[in-house]
């Protein structure tokens, strides 16, 4: 199962935002289409915390649930995702989702929302491309933003990998306080 | 799609053939950075090309792969094999590809006539611009040029800068790293001998303890992929700001200090540090100088904790708290950028720094050392390559030594390069500096005078930005006065639409570094070669070809120009001569001071090649044909087999892995009579056959390097400086301090310090001060003003503005003010406000203001706000969109513009530099409808101050 697992347990993004440029320029979402946003909380404040926020691609998608069209489904690999083909733009997977990863470009005909965009785990840009005949073009799963994160902040891939990542990651953290003990 | 391999593709990949083979194909598929390799080779076979270069969005030097098809860049990809950033990357970096194909680049050279931009073609406008610049010659002599260089170009294209003004005639010649990090060269280079970065960015995983001066998680994001490394491994981060900043936000332990008070709050932990012994006696000893004179000033009363606090606002428990954390968290590194250098005590607070370092033994080890983060991408390379108005490249100073040694490498006589210049005397004199520039091309204007026959009359502006200049009421003046504007740039910076002009001003488009090649230097002194990775757009041209180009058109009115130029290159044409022949033929022969020898481009080139063999934990290649090279071969890299000297300082490694020492550069015998040299191994500096080795052009040095020894020798750091102004760090309020009280306990620089004119122009740093004190006026300015970076944006903004991801990302200009502040204010998030502070007032009626939007935020205290200063486009509240050049297949307005709040900073210059102060100002914030307001309730005050400054004439 891919997944995507956001650390923030330790405080480390710095919001730099090199996901959210990396992902308009490596899906060439328009103005106004962010799959991915760095959401502050605290600001100014100790316990300051910036918490990059994408789709989850959750276990059990409530997007899904409440999509009238059935536009929305889960790959078997795990990654949701939207066919704009079937999609009315009604905007019910943005009231149903916890995270607010649904995006909708500004601007449709006659008011309404156009078709909803989301993160693919990178696996179609915005405008999806098409082979000779027309079939969509699948790129391979390598989320750009957990790619190039510096703080590694963001961690994406098989679930057991990541969480194996972040209990390493876990453990040396906790690990490098225990030293402390030791100052008197 | 079949992976195609050929058996060779396949051992090149051995790594991950050997993890097939042993049955771990789970565990190698899973990583997503194996994937990406493997993506990126299957856009290789699909016939996109990846073609590695270098961002130009900090000096952090990260490498980018661009993936371009039909010569067009169509995004960004990691570069995973890169030491330095391994694929990492911030919003610029990410977003670098929009720079190059931004809507709002300039397509063709502009002409201003008659208040109309008018295209032109680049013949006539090189040809306009070389009869004009000969005419202004002839009249008022060469020194009427001021040509502000740039830290944006490449290495061996910022050395061609600084050798045509060496042609031209004139030492006015400067660049960013005036206002940027020319305290950093003063204050290191006079402790320890040279006055770069120590050590680079991914030592930083070695230290224990890292104390952030600056806010590096805007300005350099990408060096937190080292901290974070020494933080999983114990390191405790302390971050100093007068801002919580995102640094702040994710440090142990935050201190809040004054903007001002750097050498207060450095000298107080010194202080604890000395008080209670927890310093390396055995470092200070065997390698340091002048202890015990800065054992006497520290242990002063001044600098108790308590003192302190009262002078930083720092509670004193904290200070003794990071003294103690100093003490037990060994090695412990420091690093800073502007917020420590641009003060007029800027060469000291990096004084202080380095003593601290050095009084805790971590200067010249792993994990330890001073580190500058520089700005610009190649600011390093153009500050070791001088365009700088006090010195030739290599930091060879303006003597006639130096001069002659530069003739000899430029292949050109001496005395012909003396006939270019007004007088013997000119050649010797520095030059104006960027912080200064202003008042040369005003002077007549407002009859102040100047240490030059004629003042400025035409201006190069090429590659610089101009929001970030101080006091920039009167440089708008300045672009206003002269006869011809020259502005160089890709898009339209802002030099070209700010002043209000009809004509005389010309903008020649120069293409992005991305559409160029050369060599780049990170802060850490990391030479990368940067590809070109597509065509330049449009009519853009090359930098080095439209300086060779210029040259060129300039030989017609003064023949032979040409001939002498290239002398080395054969006389070939302006696109005939390669970035890599300038940087072998000259800069590699004649920047020996650095040790800028064995950097040859095919070095560079291979370790390109070859970057998978470095390791990210030393920068180190441990196989391969760079087998034992540094990555960057950081200077200095004495010759050809040099590995690189990633670490300065370093006395426990050979020289040939890249040892090192402090250099001997004020003689072996201190005035008092100490011994300079050091006490590990002491050696002096080298003269090969009585030659110095500064001079000894073509030698590689190798029997010495043999013996262990260095051509710079092996001497002492420097505790006491006793040829700087102050020889030990002093605590020195800003001009405009907000604490009347502490003005004549800790005054600013006496007059005098300056001398009779500092970089050809009159700086009073005490009489403005006294001017201030008596006009007491802190009441209706008790704001204190600082400024910094925007993560999204760079410099002045030009490139970053009009980038669209970028634009979208930070579209605004905005003050942070604390929320009580605001409340009493009546001013609510996002109301427009006007940030007002004393300034220009020395030459004009109205105090300097800005209009911008408020952010309300608990980040900055109540006696505090912030402004970014990337901004223009707006001037004190008018939009100038319109001087933008637009024609029916041209936009060049940027896509985002604000007011440039460097409008509303203090003044104040370092007198060893000229730094101009841009961190610590004063001001107040009303709202922009009570502007007039407030300005007509206190304009008996407001005059009483202009009267007390015009007394004092702090500008005649």
């Amino acid at each position: 199962m891919l997944k995507f697992l956001v650390d923030t347990h330790h405080n480390l993004c710095i919001k730099c935002k090199g996901c959210m440029a990396i992902c308009k320029n490596y899906n060439k979402t328009p103005k106004g289409v962010n799959r991915i946003q760095v959401v502050t909380i605290n600001e100014g404040q100790p316990g300051q915390l910036n918490i990059p926020i994408m789709c989850l691609h959750c276990n059990d998608p409530p997007c899904m649930k409440v999509c009238p069209v059935k536009a929305i489904y889960k790959r078997e690999d795990g990654i949701v995702l939207v066919d704009k083909d079937k999609c009315i733009g009604c905007g019910y997977c943005a009231w149903a989702c916890p995270f607010g990863a649904p995006q909708f470009p500004e601007g449709g005909a006659f008011g309404s929302k156009g078709k909803m965009d989301k993160c693919t785990y990178c696996v179609l840009p915005f405008e999806p491309e098409r082979d000779e005949k027309g079939n969509v073009i699948y790129r391979d799963p390598v989320p750009r933003c957990a790619l190039i994160c510096p703080c590694e902040t963001i961690l994406a891939g098989e679930m057991k990998e990541i969480t194996k990542k972040l209990r390493e990651r876990v453990g040396a953290l906790t690990a490098s306080k225990i030293e402390s003990l030791f100052l008197f | 799609m079949k992976l195609k391999m050929t058996r060779r593709d396949f051992l090149k990949t051995s790594a991950v053939g050997l993890a097939v083979a042993s049955g771990l194909i789970k565990f190698a598929k899973a990583d997503i950075f194996k994937k990406a390799e493997e993506e990126q080779k299957k856009l290789e076979e699909k016939g996109y090309k990846l073609v590695k270069t270098i961002c130009t969005g900090c000096a952090v030097g990260c490498g980018l792969l661009a993936v371009v098809k039909d010569d067009q860049w169509l995004w960004v990809e990691p570069w995973i094999n890169n030491p330095i950033n391994r694929g990492k990357l911030c919003c610029k970096g990410a977003s670098a590809n929009y720079i190059v194909h931004s809507p709002r680049r300039l397509k063709y050279p502009m002409i201003k006539r008659n208040g109309k931009w008018e295209k032109i073609s680049w013949d006539e406008a090189l040809e306009i611009i070389a009869k004009k610049l000969w005419e202004i010659r002839q009249k008022y002599g060469p020194d009427a040029l001021f040509f502000a260089g740039s830290a944006k170009v490449s290495t061996e294209m910022a050395y061609l800068q600084r050798k045509f003004m060496a042609f031209w005639g004139s030492n006015n010649i400067d660049h960013q790293a005036r206002i940027c990090h020319s305290t950093t060269v003063a204050g290191l280079g006079n402790t320890f001998g040279y006055g770069a970065m120590n050590n680079n960015f991914n030592d930083m995983r070695n230290s224990r303890a890292i104390i952030f001066l600056s806010n590096p998680a805007e300005a350099h994001p990408v060096s937190f992929y080292h901290i974070y490394k020494a933080k999983e491994r114990g390191a405790v981060l302390i971050a100093c700001d007068p801002r919580f900043s995102r640094t702040a936000a994710v440090s142990d332990v935050y201190v809040r200090f004054r903007p001002g008070t750097d050498i207060a709050l450095i000298m107080g932990i010194c202080h604890e540090l000395v008080k209670n012994g927890w310093y390396c006696p055995d470092y200070v000893e065997k390698r340091t100088y002048g202890f015990d004179y800065f054992k006497e000033e520290v242990l002063k009363d001044d600098y108790s904790p308590e003192n302190v606090e009262k002078i930083t606002g720092v509670p004193a428990d904290l200070i003794r708290k990071v003294a103690q954390i100093l003490a037990k968290n060994r090695p412990a590194t420091l690093q800073y950028a502007m917020g420590a250098t641009q003060h007029v005590t800027g060469s000291q607070n990096i004084r202080s720094f380095a003593i601290l370092q050095l009084l805790i033994g971590c200067v010249g080890r792993p994990g330890g050392g001073v580190n500058a983060f520089r700005g610009h991408d190649n600011v390093q390379g153009a500050t070791d390559m001088c365009v700088l108005s006090h010195s030739l490249p290599a930091y060879y100073g303006l003597s006639e030594k130096a001069w002659k040694h530069w003739c000899r490498v430029w292949n050109v006589d001496y005395e012909w390069i003396k006939s270019r210049f007004s007088s013997e005397e000119m050649m010797h004199k520095k030059g104006f500096t960027m912080s200064r520039f202003a008042v040369g091309a005003t002077a007549e204007k407002y009859g102040w005078k100047l240490d030059q026959p004629s003042p400025i009359k035409a201006i190069i502006w090429w590659g610089h930005s101009t929001a970030s200049i101080g006091d920039l009421k009167l440089v708008k003046e300045a672009f206003e006065s002269v006869e011809l504007l020259v502005v160089v740039d890709p898009f339209v910076e802002t030099a070209a639409a700010l002043p209000e002009r009809k004509d005389g001003i010309i903008i020649l488009p120069a293409c992005t570094e991305y559409e160029s090649e050369g060599f780049v230097t990170n802060s850490a002194r990391q030479i990368q070669w940067r590809n070109k990775v597509v065509n330049p757009r449009y009519e853009s041209k090359p930098d080095m070809w439209i300086l060779f180009k210029l040259v060129e058109k300039l030989d017609k009115y003064d023949p032979g120009l040409y001939a002498k130029f290239t002398a080395n290159f054969g006389g070939k044409s302006p696109e005939e001569i390669r970035p890599e022949e300038v940087w072998d033929k000259e800069v590699m022969v004649g920047c020996i001071s650095i040790g800028m020898l064995g950097q040859k481009s095919w070095r560079i080139k291979r370790q390109q090649e070859y970057d998978y063999t470095f390791s990210e934990e030393d920068c180190r290649s441990y196989g391969g044909p760079c087998k034992g090279e540094y990555w960057g071969l950081p200077w200095p890299c004495w010759n050809d087999k040099h590995p690189g000297t990633p670490i300065l300082y370093r006395d426990d490694i050979p020289v040939w892995e890249g040892g090192h020492d402090f250099r001997v550069k004020w003689g072996p015998k201190a005035p008092d009579g100490k011994s300079l040299l050091s006490g590990v191994n002491p050696q002096n500096e080298i003269y090969v056959n009585g030659v110095k080795w500064l001079f000894a052009i073509g030698e590689t040095f190798e029997e010495y390097l043999d013996k262990n020894m260095l051509p710079s020798g092996r001497g002492r750091a420097r505790f006491y400086a006793w040829n700087m102004k102050d020889p030990l760090p002093k605590i020195r309020e800003p001009i405009y301090s907000p604490r009347l009280d502490l003005v004549s306990r800790y005054p600013t620089y006496e007059d005098e310090k300056y001398g009779k004119f500092h970089f050809r122009v009159k700086i009073k740093g005490r009489s403005w001060q006294i001017a201030w004190l008596k006009a007491n006026v802190v009441d209706i300015f008790p704001l204190v003003w600082t400024s910094g970076r925007q993560v999204e944006h760079m410099g002045g903004g030009a490139e970053t503005r009009s980038n669209p991801i970028l634009a979208e990302l930070q579209p605004e200009m905005y003050v942070e003010i604390n929320p009580k502040t605001a409340m009493e204010r009546g001013i609510r998030d996002g109301d427009l406000v006007a940030v007002v502070s004393p300034r220009s007032l020395e030459y004009d009626d109205t105090p300097a203001y800005i209009i911008v939007k408020a952010r309300v935020t608990p980040s900055v205290p109540e006696w505090l706000v912030f402004t970014p200063f990337h901004w223009a486009g707006q001037f004190q509240g008018k939009p100038y969109l319109d001087r933008f050049p637009v024609t029916n297949d041209m936009d060049t307005r940027p896509i985002v513009y604000g007011d440039s709040c460097n409008i509303v900073n203090p003044p104040g210059w370092d007198p060893e530099t000229q730094m101009q102060a841009t961190k610590s100002g004063i001001c107040n914030v009303v709202r922009a409808d009570k502007l007039q307001e407030f300005l007509s309730q206190y304009r008996s005050k407001i005059e009483k101050l202009k009267a007390e400054l015009r007394k004092m004439k702090v500008m005649e």
